[in-house]
């Protein structure tokens, strides 16, 4: 039904110019496409036609009156024309109108510079006005929620606002009370309209009456230099334009790439950068609580990991990396460990993942053109927000069907044709019992007793897949159980063989860069472009001879080998181990016994304060380079802001130099240059080609693990899920955050009959304890997942939810106390 | 809390028959006469009801609501009196009209007598131009309005 190509066009005149464009344009794009502007309001491309404002008048030969051009579709040779006296008069009219009950606050006006009434005004608008009468006056700058300010004297009562609530953020949060004159943009009882999305109506809105209330009165628009960049929350990478002013971050705004966020950024992205001026950033680097210069700093690592290799071999050493990396400083690190050190000790996660994919990798618009999305174990709402508005528009606007297979409840099940939930823990059985139905068989018989879901269930989740004829598979790799992950790029496999449908996959693990940690083989076990270590040949050819061939130290091997004793020295990049990895209360132990720990971060952390050498990294705002999205798209990062401090890649040289690395890239650019002749997938990435919309990397050799079944799970009390939240309490929203008040209370969720078994009550507080360690929660009985589970929200960092999870364990029981 | 009675749940069942399962929202303007005839105004609570039966938002229920101002959102005296203030009966004198009643009632437009039988409302054209101005008690339309005709008709609300 999406596959049919859009061959049909229509030809018509426009002011004489001769237009072609698809069938179903409405005039004024039409009219774009030839630099002809017809002044609008309320319509916006993404919302669709409205016809509310009446700025857009035309006239249309043989039609007895003028129409909106924003609600009349190109027709086959049409003849519009946009400036005509009789069109000159009615914008003049709706003008005059709109301006009726308009104060004169553009000086004071945050949008002013900006500002789509002061444009069609000073092009379209009548000189004066007739108006004699007082103008109707209404409250002025009041709170819309915490972060926007709402001016309801200014509001022309486009319905752009309203109109995205309902239609993009599909929450109808945000409507229009009472009617004429008096309408009045509210949300139900006047609560704060504090969505996830809410920041979008600020930029949407064509006058002053929504502001950004950290914004408000802190600069005027012409006084910013507006930088194009992305953002560096989740892995979506959606592009946003960072407004700075004297080295300092103002404001974060929408920079539409329809192949990416479709127009749209996140809160998180507009209110989350306040950690470029937080005070708890690293700045310095030191030396035992001292500051150092940069190459102090760097001189010491690099002798201390010199003199610790020859002492006790290369595989004493490791890297602990982490997805916030860019491209550039994550190749940088795997290479010096690689190539200086000598040692295949590098990591950046916790869970199993492999390389690459036995299938297409899909793209973000590949959501909104297949015929059937099946979402594993991912909650896109608070773990990658704008997919999560990209699949409402497929699912409600575009046809598409959905297919969720998760733990836990989300608010994508309401979106889904079927939606199952599985045990927690039950995954690697479940994608089994699929992959067995896709290949046309039976299920093992103790399928729905393990997992919650009926082989039937399955067969009819198989049926779906088969009968579509685009299939688009998004699953989160860290919400997968021990190697369950496997199993899955088997199934995979399965549909990507059924000769009737095409199947892509999105691996969509939240962090920033992950997609790109991978590429750029910060693993163990493959080099980057999904290098195997088994391709011997092809290794030394890239790497060199004494590239290391056996298999590395996996991140909680690195732990557990610190602890031992046998691991030396570990610089840990852009990762907190101490709060983030499983059994994180033990880690701290364990990393001083090291002799070496080097922190490169951007935020002091926990981990940050048991380092030897501390060194800073600059973090989104401040640096340069690509990053990977999940649709595998690598985009640009520029910088907005400037520091003195090295870039990340820069100090990996500089370290790399001291052991004796002879050339060293001049700029980044050069490192994103040497990614494209090293790395298998990256050779068309050209800082010419991305930097526009970015550019698909050609896909990573699918290095797919054999699937070990990791048993069946004994132990007592529930079985552990710990969700991700979008608006967390920790190091990058921090207690200063303009995102504060989204910040929630620690809870636990549990099924009815766990809640009567465990004897405790919707609210009670309770302690959730298991690997010698305990949660303190509050109880709601939600039935978010199946009995025998409970779900855990990570809602910040001093919770501590992670060290409840066993490290190496595929599962973690906890129980519950009062 | 607000729960539709009985009378009205019979009707709810009727009402909801007539529209296919993806148009019920078709059924948002009967559902808010019903829980305003039940409570003599729509309130919150009744919003938010409608709205989950309806798979709306509360705050959609609300816009549709006070959008109509036949919908009350506040409590009303026993009497609603609204003077049509739209162009004919504005050049007819409902300024004056509505002056007068304010009088008479002691109250201002928006408000209620103290003993809940009066409430005093503006309203915009209320089809009735050609016999302007006018006035509407409840359901009844009283037209070519004079002082004198205020005293008589509101005399006869007891
Ligand atoms: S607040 Fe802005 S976007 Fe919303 S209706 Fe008013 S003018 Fe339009
Ligand atoms: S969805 Fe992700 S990448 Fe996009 S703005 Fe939000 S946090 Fe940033
Ligand atoms: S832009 Fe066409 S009516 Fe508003
Ligand atoms: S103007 Fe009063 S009824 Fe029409």
């Amino acid at each position: 039904m999406n596959t049919a190509t859009q061959t049909d066009t229509v030809t018509l005149t426009i002011d004489g110019k001769t237009v072609t464009v698809p069938k179903g344009t409405m005039v004024v794009d039409a009219a774009k496409t030839v630099d002809i502007e017809i002044p609008v309001f309320c319509y916006h491309e993404k919302l669709g036609p409205f016809g509310c404002c009446r700025m857009c008048l035309i006239e249309v030969e043989k039609m007895p009156k003028m129409i909106t051009a924003c609600t009349l579709a190109a027709g086959e040779g049409m003849v519009v024309k946009t400036t005509t006296e009789k069109v000159e008069k009615a914008q003049k009219g709706v003008l005059e109108f709109t301006l009726l009950n308009h104060p004169l606050d553009c000086p004071v006006c945050d949008k002013g510079g900006e500002c789509p009434l002061q444009d069609n005004t000073f092009k379209f608008g009548p000189p004066d006005t007739r108006m004699e009468y007082n103008r109707f006056n209404r409250e002025k700058a009041t709170p819309l929620s915490p972060v926007i300010t709402i001016d309801r004297e200014r509001c022309i009562a486009c319905q752009r606002c309203t109109r995205y609530s309902d239609i993009i953020e599909k929450d109808q949060a945000l409507v229009m009370r009472n009617r004429g004159f008096q309408n009045r943009v509210s949300t139900f009882k006047d609560q704060p309209y504090d969505t996830r999305f809410s920041g979008n109506v600020i930029d949407i809105c064509p006058v002053g009456a929504l502001t950004n209330t950290d914004f408000r009165f802190t600069a005027r628009t012409w006084d910013l230099t507006n930088t194009n960049t992305l953002c560096g929350h989740c892995a979506c990478n959606c592009n946003m334009t960072l407004g700075t002013r004297l080295n300092e971050m103002k404001r974060v705004t929408t920079r539409p790439n329809d192949l990416v966020d479709d127009g749209w950024i996140c809160d998180k992205a507009r209110w989350g950068y306040d950690f470029t001026k937080s005070k708890n950033r690293i700045t310095q680097p030191r030396k035992q609580g001292q500051s150092v210069g940069i190459q102090e700093a760097c001189t010491e690592v690099a002798a201390s990991l010199q003199k610790i290799v020859e002492a006790h071999g290369p595989s004493s050493v490791g890297f602990i990396g982490s997805g916030y990396g860019l491209n550039e400083d994550l190749y940088s690190y795997q290479k010096l460990f690689r190539t200086n050190l000598g040692t295949n000790n590098i990591d950046h996660k916790t869970y199993t993942d492999t390389p690459g994919l036995p299938v297409a990798h899909f793209d973000l618009l590949d959501v909104e053109t297949s015929d059937l999305v099946v979402l594993i174990a991912s909650d896109p709402t608070e773990e990658l927000p704008i997919l999560d508005l990209r699949l409402k528009k497929a699912m409600t606007r575009k046809g598409v069907q959905m297919i969720v297979l998760n733990d836990q409840q989300t608010l994508m099940d309401k979106y889904a044709s079927l939606s199952l939930r599985y045990n927690v823990g039950s995954d690697g059985v479940l994608l089994a019992g699929l992959n067995t139905a896709l290949q046309g068989q039976s299920a093992e018989s103790d399928l729905e007793s393990t997992t919650g879901v009926s082989s039937n269930q399955l067969q009819a989740v198989a049926e779906k897949i088969k009968s579509a004829g685009k299939v688009c598979v998004i699953y989160n790799p860290v919400a997968l159980t021990g190697s369950s992950i496997h199993t899955l790029k088997q199934c995979l496999a399965t549909a990507g063989g059924l000769a009737e449908t095409t199947v892509g996959a999105m691996p969509a693990a939240p962090v920033t860069n992950s997609v790109g940690a991978m590429d750029m083989g910060v693993l163990p076990d493959v080099y980057p472009g999904g290098l195997a270590l088994t391709d011997g040949d092809a290794i030394k050819a890239k790497w060199g001879d004494t590239a290391p061939l056996e298999k590395g130290l996996s991140a909680l091997e690195m732990i557990e080998k610190a602890k031992s004793g046998e691991l030396k020295a570990l610089i840990v990049y852009r990762s907190n181990p101490v709060v983030d990895f499983p059994s994180g209360h033990e880690v701290g132990e364990a990393l001083k016994k090291l002799d070496l720990l080097v922190v490169h971060d951007m935020m002091e952390t926990e981990t940050a304060k048991l380092a030897q050498i501390v060194l800073p990294s600059n973090g989104p705002g401040f640096d340069e380079g690509t990053t990977t999205n999940i649709g595998g798209r690598v985009q640009l990062r520029t910088k907005g802001l400037t520091t003195d401090n090295p870039a990340d890649w820069k100090i990996v040289s500089m370290i790399a130099k001291e052991l004796g690395q002879e050339t060293a890239p001049k700029d980044v650019h050069a490192v994103t240059a040497e990614i494209a002749e090293k790395v298998t997938g990256y050779q068309e990435i050209k800082r010419s080609a991305i930097r526009k919309q970015g550019k698909n990397r050609e896909a990573v050799a699918s290095a797919n693990g054999a699937s070990a079944s990791d048993g069946t799970h004994t132990g007592s009390g529930l079985i552990l899920r710990v969700a991700d939240v979008l608006f967390s309490h920790d190091k990058i929203l921090d207690a200063e955050s303009n995102l504060a008040h989204q910040f929630q209370p620690s809870t636990v969720h549990l099924h009815t009959s766990d809640a009567e078994q465990f004897g405790v009550k919707e609210g009670d507080e309770v302690r959730v304890t298991g690997n010698g360690h305990e949660v303190k929660a509050e109880v709601r009985i939600s039935n978010r997942c199946n009995p025998g589970g409970l779900v855990l929200p990570k809602v910040s960092d001093e919770q501590g939810v992670m060290s409840l999870a066993e490290a190496g364990k595929a599962v973690s029981w906890v129980t519950i106390r009062k | 809390m607000f729960a539709f009675n009985d009378t009205s749940e019979t009707r709810i069942k009727k009402i909801m028959a007539k529209y296919p399962e993806d148009r019920k929202v078709s059924a948002l303007l009967p559902l808010l006469t019903l829980a305003q005839a039940q409570e003599g105004y729509v309130t919150p609570e009744a919003m938010v009801e409608i709205g989950q039966r309806l798979d709306v938002s509360p705050a959609y229920v609300e816009s549709v609501c006070t959008f109509y101002t036949m919908y009350y959102t506040k409590p009303v005296g026993k009497y609603v009196v609204k003077f049509c203030i739209n162009i004919s009966c504005h050049l007819n004198g409902c300024d004056n009209l509505m002056e007068y009643a304010e009088k008479k009632l002691g109250i201002k437009e928006g408000e209620t007598t103290p003993d809940k039988k009066f409430t005093l409302l503006k309203e915009e054209c209320l089809a009735a131009c050609t016999e302007a101005p006018v006035m509407q008690v409840n359901n009844k339309y009283h037209v070519n309005m004079t002082p004198e005709k205020i005293d008589q008709v509101l005399g006869s609300y007891k």
